[in-house]
């Protein structure tokens, strides 16, 4: 069978439900109480399960399987969840996201599930297992209607007291059952049209089954809610007669006395519940109501849950390369855009302008839905940080909480696949160096938990990305000790630095302050790596620290590295661009005001000496030299903290330029880091500032 | 066995050349070409081709024939091998013609001053007419840029 194309698929769907399974596991573990959570991950699971089962991956599905009764169990409050089931669940979920790595690497998925799956049964065991199904679906059979109603329709006691409240209040509380005609082919959106109705009006307390499976057309044609209406009974049978396509809709009212039913109805399931639990009631139910009876554990969903449920976006995915040629075919067309404003404004026909200003419009419009495609939020990086850190923390012995801002910033895709490594290799370092074992912290009177941000944030063209602890901070004498003694910094310069400037030790190659060396970080590689990733990524990575009160990781990253904002320039017929990010200033240098100083020109800026460079001396310009001229247009660049006066002709002025390579015949060139396509067509090479500042 | 494939011809100092068509992706008329500094003679720098950068080089100035200013006729022919798209200026590009791995012989020592390695045979076809086929991936090899590139420095 031809399964390929029907592989990556899958690999995608599983990395997704693994990652959500991941996600709600956390959610879960700090509220424990939450069963809308729970859904979510049985939902995710069965999903995993029946995906790998089809797929012929049988140890994935059967240890999803076995997930997946753990979690039946404790979403019919069977189970109560605990630290061994966390801890068995998520190494469940390692275990899982093993195979499907293997399944990726071209591998058959498959891996020794045994002993997980032998503690999830014990976990199921553990516990009394009496199916919760058959034992309501034995109280059922036989009994009024409207006990019948109670035994799916189990009202807990929040849901009792906000009804009984309602009707003291006056408003009338009721209970509606609706069912469908039989041949209504869209039945979902019928009993989509009813809760419609019903919520313009009122307030849902309950649904059977929950209104999520209603929606998904998961029951049979038949469906009940307890209801606060807002409206007489009488106008409230009226608006839903008037929705087509339904057999019957029976308004109850309910007052005080029903409801104490209700709740007397409640208690009395619950003690035939426990007895049939004792009696090991077996799970075979053939009683009438076994049907409604099948999906108890959906009703006990609180109707208030599907609103919480997150929204599927609906994307598709592109392969990045032809995002690439999009981009292409999209600066042509920028270009003739150009070339057609000209002409049109040669020809001065007024139809034609209009036309050609029209496009313009719509292809700026263009512009920017393009840009924005390949924008990628950074929470797909983020994502997989709170587990990092939970294992971490618990690892170390720390106690640590993960706060992320600003996930929803958007980075270039290209940038998102990079940033990843350099961002757990700061976390770790945080985790491991920054924040001390709960000791330390009570030592130092700080609250047990240690904090650490991870945030991120757009500033002009810049995305920041800060991770910030509340740890110890960096010990400056000891760096300065180290590097003095690996010889990264010689004793005497070793005290002229400024705090900053140590601090940036830790960036330089071979560094390594951890007392001893831990498996998480401090194996001496690492920081200088992380520096070299971000400045290839045309970014930033400094840190700054308070000693006692912590220290803050800071990246700055480009908004893309597709698009730049550039200065051009001339150089009598030659323009050249200078990315915007390392120009300080541009001003008018006068020819007298440049002075020789040991055979270098330098130029006095701000009461600094600068050194004075001819962009048409470095580029061999053939038709440009400021030699003869009185006055000289320049530009002031910066690299690090040195900075340079570059001479040129002409600033032409500010652009957005598209990033184009030279290819791959033409390498080493030094100064020109890449080239990109002006609006008249032309080429124009992309000057490197850094590689001008020696 | 003889084998039946296609060239692209094109003059450079009156001798006739030929490239496989495989190899060869479009060919332009001449366009502005942006000058790169810090390269060899040769390169003649970048050309904007629908929105791709794309080095050229001048053939002749490669094969150390006298350069001469582009005409009407001048042709620059986009080549793809070793993984590189470079684009030929040459004085002119007008023909596609059918030849046989039989009628290409070993190319003397030197060709129309061309040294032997840059070519990888000479074919006869029509009424005397000696076509010059071209070694490509000698013609882009970068080792020789990378020595040129020592020796400027």
């Amino acid at each position: 069978m031809e399964m390929n194309q029907y592989l990556s698929i899958f690999i995608d769907e599983a990395n997704e439900h693994l990652q959500s399974l991941n996600e709600n596991m956390l959610r879960l573990e700090q509220q424990p109480e939450d069963i809308s959570i729970v859904q979510i991950i049985f939902r995710s699971a069965h999903t995993l399960k029946g995906m790998s089962a089809s797929m012929g991956f049988e140890d994935l599905a059967s240890l999803t399987h076995e997930m997946e009764n753990v979690l039946d169990l404790v979403r019919n409050d069977k189970l109560k969840m605990n630290g061994h089931i966390f801890d068995t669940l998520f190494k469940c979920l390692d275990s899982l996201e093993g195979m499907v790595q293997d399944v990726v690497g071209g591998g058959t998925g498959s891996a020794d599930v045994k002993e997980l799956v032998s503690q999830l049964k014990q976990i199921v065991k553990g516990e009394p297992a009496a199916p919760a199904s058959a034992g309501q679906a034995a109280i059922a059979s036989g009994s009024s209607e409207l006990a019948m109603v109670a035994t799916h329709l189990l009202l807990d006691q929040y849901q009792l007291s906000v009804l009984r409240q309602s009707i003291e209040n006056g408003s009338p509380a009721f209970h509606i059952e609706v069912t469908i005609r039989e041949d209504c082919l869209l039945k979902g959106v019928r009993a989509y049209m009813v809760f419609d109705a019903l919520e313009r009006n009122g307030e849902l307390v309950k649904s059977h089954p929950s209104v999520q499976d209603i929606e998904q057309e998961q029951f049979g044609h038949q469906f009940s809610v307890y209801y606060i209406s807002r409206i007489p009974q009488q106008e409230l049978q009226d608006t839903l007669d008037k929705i087509s396509e339904l057999e019957s809709v029976s308004v109850v009212p309910l007052d005080l006395e029903s409801l104490s039913e209700l709740d007397e109805s409640r208690s009395a399931e619950q003690q035939m519940q426990e007895a049939a639990q004792q009696a090991a009631a077996t799970a075979t139910a053939t009683s009438p109501a076994a049907a409604a009876a099948d999906k108890p554990a959906s009703s006990e969903a609180p109707a208030r849950a599907p609103a919480a449920a997150p929204v599927a976006n609906k994307t598709i995915r592109v392969d990045i390369e032809r995002l690439d040629s999009l981009m292409n075919l999209f600066s042509e067309l920028l270009i003739d855009r150009v070339r057609l404003e000209q002409l049109a404004s040669e020809v001065r026909r007024n139809d034609l302008t209009e036309t050609v200003e029209h496009m313009a419009r719509v292809s700026s419009d263009l512009q920017n839905i393009v840009l924005k495609l390949r924008m990628v939020p950074v929470d797909s990086v983020f994502n997989r940080f709170p587990r990092m850190v939970r294992d971490l923390a618990k690892s170390l012995g720390k106690k640590l909480d993960l706060v992320i801002t600003g996930a929803e910033t958007e980075l270039d895709r290209t940038v998102i696949d990079e940033i990843g490594d350099p961002l757990v290799h700061l976390i770790r370092n945080s985790v491991d160096h920054g924040v001390e074992t709960i000791e330390g912290r009570r030592e130092a009177g700080k609250p047990e938990t240690g904090v650490v941000n991870l945030r991120a944030f757009h500033s002009g063209n810049h995305v920041f990305i800060e991770i910030e602890d509340d740890g110890r901070g960096i010990n400056q004498p000891k760096v300065l000790d180290i590097a003095v003694k690996k010889g990264i910094v010689s004793p005497d310069e070793a005290k002229k630095l400024s705090d900053d400037e140590i601090n940036m030790l830790l960036f330089a190659p071979g560094f390594s302050t951890a007392d001893k060396i831990s498996d998480i970080s401090g194996r001496g590689v690492g920081l200088d790596v992380v520096r070299s990733k971000i400045e290839s990524l045309g970014g930033v990575v400094s840190v700054t620290s308070k000693a006692g009160q912590g220290s803050k990781w800071s990246i700055q990253l480009p908004l893309t590295l597709s698009i730049i904002t550039a200065m051009l320039v001339k150089l009598g017929s030659e323009k050249f661009a200078i990315p915007l990010s390392s120009i300080v200033e541009t001003g008018i240098v006068q020819r007298s005001a440049i002075r020789d100083l040991h055979g270098a020109k330098v130029i006095e800026y701000r009461k600094s000496i600068i050194p004075v460079l001819s962009l048409a001396a470095v580029l061999d310009s053939p038709d440009y030299s400021e030699e003869n001229e009185q006055e000289t247009e320049m530009l002031v660049i910066r690299k690090g903290e040195k900075l340079a006066a570059v001479l040129v002709d002409e600033l032409i002025g500010q652009s957005e330029i598209v990033l184009k390579t030279l290819g791959k015949y033409l390498t080493n060139l030094d100064v020109i880091s890449g080239a990109t396509i002006l609006g008249d067509g032309q080429v124009a090479l992309i000057v490197d500032p850094n590689a001008l500042i020696k | 066995m003889a084998e039946d494939f296609k060239v692209i011809v094109f003059t450079l100092a009156h001798e006739e050349y030929g490239i496989e068509v495989d190899k060869v992706r479009t060919i332009e008329r001449m366009t502005p070409v942006t000058r790169v500094p810090k390269t060899p003679v040769f390169v003649k720098g970048v050309i904007n081709l629908r929105g791709v950068v794309v080095p050229v080089i001048d053939l002749r100035s490669r094969f150390g024939l006298p350069e001469s200013e582009p005409t009407e006729n001048s042709r620059i022919i986009i080549v793809a091998a070793n993984e590189l798209e470079v684009g030929f200026i040459v004085d002119s590009a007008n023909d596609v013609i059918d030849l046989n791995t039989d009628m290409v012989e070993n190319p003397p020592e030197v060709v129309g001053g061309i040294k032997a390695k840059y070519l990888s045979g000479v074919a006869k076809f029509g009424e005397n007419r000696l076509l010059i086929l071209l070694n490509l991936s000698e013609v882009l090899n970068r080792s020789e840029i990378i020595q040129l590139e020592q020796f400027g420095a």
